[in-house]
């Protein structure tokens, strides 16, 4: 009897061993939920500053509140009041409560302050609640296609907000207790706290003042004219530096209309980057940049700065008929040198530089500005642009591309673009984030500007910065200039197509400007979408570019020249 | 059967206790003993939580058990000094106390409900489980029969009114409900007869409609079964049925090869339902680890061996069986209630013998420890 007896002893004594030993560890790993019971610990949001530290979105304290309903002693009570503090749905939640069956509920996220505190007034046994981040914006609607917004839980969705998340969102952390059975924290609770690592601090390429012009010179252009839309580019072509973005109409950051995602899609939308419009005119100073320098290469077909172009109003290519905008009567548009036929915008000049060029010379230099290509901005959701492939260009469609029509640009491309050629040729990265400031204190990293490729020679641009120059001291441009300074740029207007026919009364106004003219440092590209009443680039857009350097000079404390 | 009369009692009365023959096993008392005091401790360490939530006080149940443990000494102190052969008139009064008491337990406002089974009756604070009474007392009352009668257990006839007893206590704790003291009282019933000498066809007359029994009793209460299921996969329903073995599981599992730590445990958070009952080997073994329960075992077999020891040296018939009996009691609990925390059976309410909190079982217990430690002596 001791014998079977002592053998189910060890039988007893190898099960438990097996259990403790051999299995114990997946035990515990199964147990530990039991155990546990964690607190997110929300990372603090990295802010973004713009370009001298000003803050454009930071964040408010904020609570996110808890209820576990197995500690909830008075559930109707419960459910009462956290519908009236939180605004939910008060038999949603006492369904939720009383079902059982999860540890834990998300009752609000984001709740503010003053309601938490009430909460804590109430003293509901089994709600807890934790810091939370709500996203502020100080400047509501100013850049607001550009930094985007953030989801209810803090993820950024769209603009720089989505670019950065990785940065900015940091990392969640965690107080892990033990409890009892219901949540009751046990008398010798291991409290683990892991800390959020908060997100790093970004700034932005983007300079607040300038950005503050152009939304104002923007807003006002959209509203006077009566604009579909209104948006300007302004960047240094230095280095691409994006100095402003602004897309008109726009919406608030601090309240996004979520209800309404067609509404949202549309507003968000930063159609400087997205969207593609056919440049018209603007397009004129590739074509003059691609010509000067074939001019300096010894290219004999390309035009001299001194040759004379045909004055006939009319080309016939491929048997169609490209007609200037101009009707060329009483001796306007005759004797055009190349600086002339800028300065009137006269569509067959370019016709003419196209055609003498060829298809293989001019589409090497329209890849090198970046046509049909991605800029590689640092914005999620560019777009490529339009441009008829090098192998199916027609004769007709070169002599019209010649002056901005058969192909379709992002305003961003047009405007890196422009900016290489009159910058000296050089093609840079353009970029939005200027550096990062990591959250453990460590150095600023500085985003170096990349150098993509060479456009045109220096000597080539600085004679297309004089020529542009005279467009606006004596050409389209005049309502660009600014006494004192050296304003160059290039006015545009463009017909709109609907549906494959020319729309009639519909223009994208449009003028690329730049100064000073010899060192060029502030480039705006605006856009004034189907203006009513005056729709020429000259009276439209350059007003505004002229509005914006006119703010720039004094933001910059620029003194005039000479 | 013949009543004792009263002027038998008052002459025992007189000398009711007897100084034993010889020195007896000194060595099983003070494992008793340690055991008694070990099982307050831990009853402490698994109960202070649930007893600070439940009742405001830490000591709730350790109180309650070093009370029982005091009370449980001077029990066994009485019943070491007390011939065990005059435990033999005792038969039939303690046999028909506990069947009144059983009975009791359903006459309403004297049984105490608890989880669902009506297995205690109180006389105002103070609660006993007459399950635990009647082990013993079958135990007496088969030893003092088949003594009495030494061929009896080689008839059926011979062993009816063991039987008879057997089946009544049965049919009674059955009722409670309580499945693993019917089970412990019906191997005991078993084990006796077999001690006892029986033959074959005798034994298997018993043995038979005994493991019938298993199934028929299963299939009458929806609980037991879902009790079995739960013990063949605990985790299909770890929030019902299997959540009592998952619990135990996880505090074993917690425990590892060294333990936590004496007060250590987690699961005595009141995770584990009966940590300081039933279930206070999961405690146990979470806090001491294996080797905690390894050494544990090993004394339980000492006590085990000691008792065999004693019934197998023991010269008289009465003895023997008496010996063997209360060895049996205190190792088939032992054996179940492990069995049970360990998930080997399903889930059944079994005090650890000792150790489990839980008056009338201790108390009983050691005094039935004092029974065996006279036997030894007067051997």
């Amino acid at each position: 009897m001791l014998l079977a007896i002592t053998f189910l002893f060890c039988v007893i004594a190898l099960r438990f061993f097996w259990v403790q030993v051999v299995d114990g560890g997946e035990l515990v790993v199964r147990a530990e939920d039991q155990w546990n019971r964690e607190i997110p610990v929300v990372a603090a949001r990295g802010r973004i500053y713009d370009r001298n530290g000003r803050l454009l979105a930071g964040n408010a304290q904020s609570f996110s509140v808890f209820v576990r309903p197995g500690s909830v002693t008075d559930k109707e009570h419960a459910a009462r009041v956290l519908a009236e503090l939180f605004g939910v749905d008060e038999e949603t939640l006492l369904k939720k409560l009383t079902d059982g069956g999860v540890s834990e509920l998300t009752v609000a996220r984001q709740a503010d302050k003053a309601s938490v505190e009430k909460l804590i007034g109430f003293d509901i046994d089994g709600v807890y609640f934790s810091a939370d981040n709500k996203r502020v914006y100080p400047y509501g609607d100013v850049l607001c296609q550009v930094l985007g917004f953030t989801s209810g839980d803090g993820a950024g969705l769209s603009g720089m907000e989505k670019q950065y998340d990785k940065v900015l969102g940091g990392t969640d952390g965690q107080i892990m207790y033990t409890t009892d059975i219901v949540g009751n924290e046990t008398e010798d609770t291991k409290i683990v706290y892991r800390s959020a690592v908060p997100g790093d601090d970004i700034k932005l390429t983007i300079d607040l003042d300038i950005q503050l012009s152009a939304e104002q010179a923007v807003r006002e252009v959209y509203l006077s004219t009566g604009a579909k839309s209104a948006s300007c580019i302004v960047l240094d072509p230095s280095n691409f530096d994006i100095l402003a973005m602004v897309n008109c109409p726009s919406y608030d950051l601090n309240d996004v209309p979520r209800d309404e995602p067609q509404k949202l899609n549309a507003l968000s939308r930063n159609v400087l980057v997205s969207d593609i419009y056919e440049p018209g005119s603007t397009f004129k100073i590739l074509t003059a940049a691609v010509d000067l320098q074939e001019y300096l290469n010894g290219n004999g077909s390309a035009y001299s700065p001194t040759r004379v172009f045909n004055g006939s109003r009319t080309r016939s290519v491929d048997g169609t008929t490209i007609k200037c905008w101009s009707d060329h009567a009483n001796g306007k548009h005759s004797n055009q040198t190349l600086a002339q036929a800028l300065n009137n915008s006269c569509n067959p000049c370019f016709t003419d530089i196209a055609l003498a060029l060829g298809k293989d010379l001019f589409y090497e230099y329209l890849s090198a500005f970046g046509l049909g290509n991605v800029t590689g901005i640092d914005f999620s959701g560019e777009a490529l642009g339009m441009l008829v492939p090098q192998s199916l260009v027609r004769d007709c469609d070169l002599a019209r591309i010649g002056f901005g029509q058969t192909v379709a640009v992002t305003a961003l491309q047009l405007a890196c673009a422009a900016a290489s050629a009159v910058n000296g040729g050089n093609y840079y990265v353009p970029h939005i984030l200027k550096s990062v400031k990591p959250s453990d204190g460590g150095a600023e990293e500085e985003v170096a500007p990349v150098l993509k490729n060479r456009t045109i020679s220096g000597e080539a641009s600085a004679l297309l910065c004089d020529m542009l120059e005279g467009v606006v001291s004596e050409g389209s441009g005049r309502h660009a200039a600014i006494e004192g300074y050296r304003v160059a740029g290039k006015t545009g207007t463009a017909q709109k197509y609907e549906n494959g026919a020319v729309a009639s009364g519909k223009y994208v106004s449009s003028f690329v400007g730049f100064f000073p003219a010899d060192r060029p440092r502030y480039l705006a590209l605006v856009i004034v979408d189907e203006p009513q009443g005056a729709y020429y680039g000259s009276t439209v857009a350059a007003p505004v570019a002229k509005s914006i350097f006119e703010d720039i000079i004094r933001i910059r404390n620029i003194r005039p020249c000479g | 059967m013949r009543l004792p009369n009263l002027q038998w009692v008052a002459a025992m009365k007189i000398k009711l206790f007897e100084r034993p023959k010889g020195r007896g096993d000194l060595a099983l008392l003070a494992c008793v003993a340690g055991m008694a005091a070990f099982g307050c401790v831990m009853v402490y360490s698994a109960s202070y939580y649930a007893g600070e939530v439940g009742y405001g006080d830490r000591f709730y149940f350790a109180g309650k058990q070093i009370a029982g443990a005091v009370a449980g000494l001077a029990a066994m102190a009485a019943a070491a000094f007390f011939p065990y052969k005059r435990l033999a008139a005792l038969k039939v009064p303690l046999a028909v106390l506990s069947l009144v008491m059983l009975a009791l337990v359903f006459v309403p406002g004297v049984g105490v409900t608890n989880y669902g089974a009506t297995r205690w009756i109180g006389f105002g604070a103070f609660t006993v489980q007459p399950s635990e009474i009647a082990k013993y007392a079958f135990v007496l009352f088969a030893a003092a029969h088949f003594s009495g009668h030494y061929a009896a257990a080689r008839s059926i006839k011979g062993v009816a009114p063991v039987l008879g007893l057997g089946v009544a206590f049965c049919a009674l704790i059955i009722a409670e409900p309580n499945m693993s003291i019917t089970m412990c009282v019906a191997l005991l019933m078993l084990a006796m007869v077999f001690l006892s000498g029986t033959n074959m066809k005798t034994f298997a007359f018993m043995l038979i409609p005994c493991v019938v029994a298993v199934p028929v009793l299963i299939a009458l209460e929806p609980y037991r079964l879902q009790r079995l299921s739960a013990f063949i996969d605990p985790w299909a329903s770890p929030r019902g049925e299997g959540y009592q073995l998952i619990q135990s599981l996880y505090a074993l599992g917690n425990g590892g090869m060294f333990g936590v730590g004496l007060f250590n445990s987690t699961q005595k958070y009141r995770f584990l339902p009966f940590a300081e009952s039933d279930f206070i080997l999961s405690v146990i073994g979470e806090e001491l680890g294996f080797i905690g329960i390894f050494l544990f075992f090993v004394v339980c077999l000492f006590i085990v061996w000691r008792g065999i020891a004693i019934a197998r040296r023991c010269g008289d018939a009465f003895g023997y069986l008496l010996a063997a009996g209360i060895t049996l009691v205190y190792g088939i609990q032992v054996i179940v209630n492990a069995l049970v925390v360990s998930g080997m059976i399903p889930p059944t309410g079994l005090p650890l013998p000792l150790v489990s909190s839980g008056n009338t079982s201790l108390i009983i217990t050691m005094t039935s420890m004092g029974v065996l430690y006279n036997v030894s002596a007067n051997n």
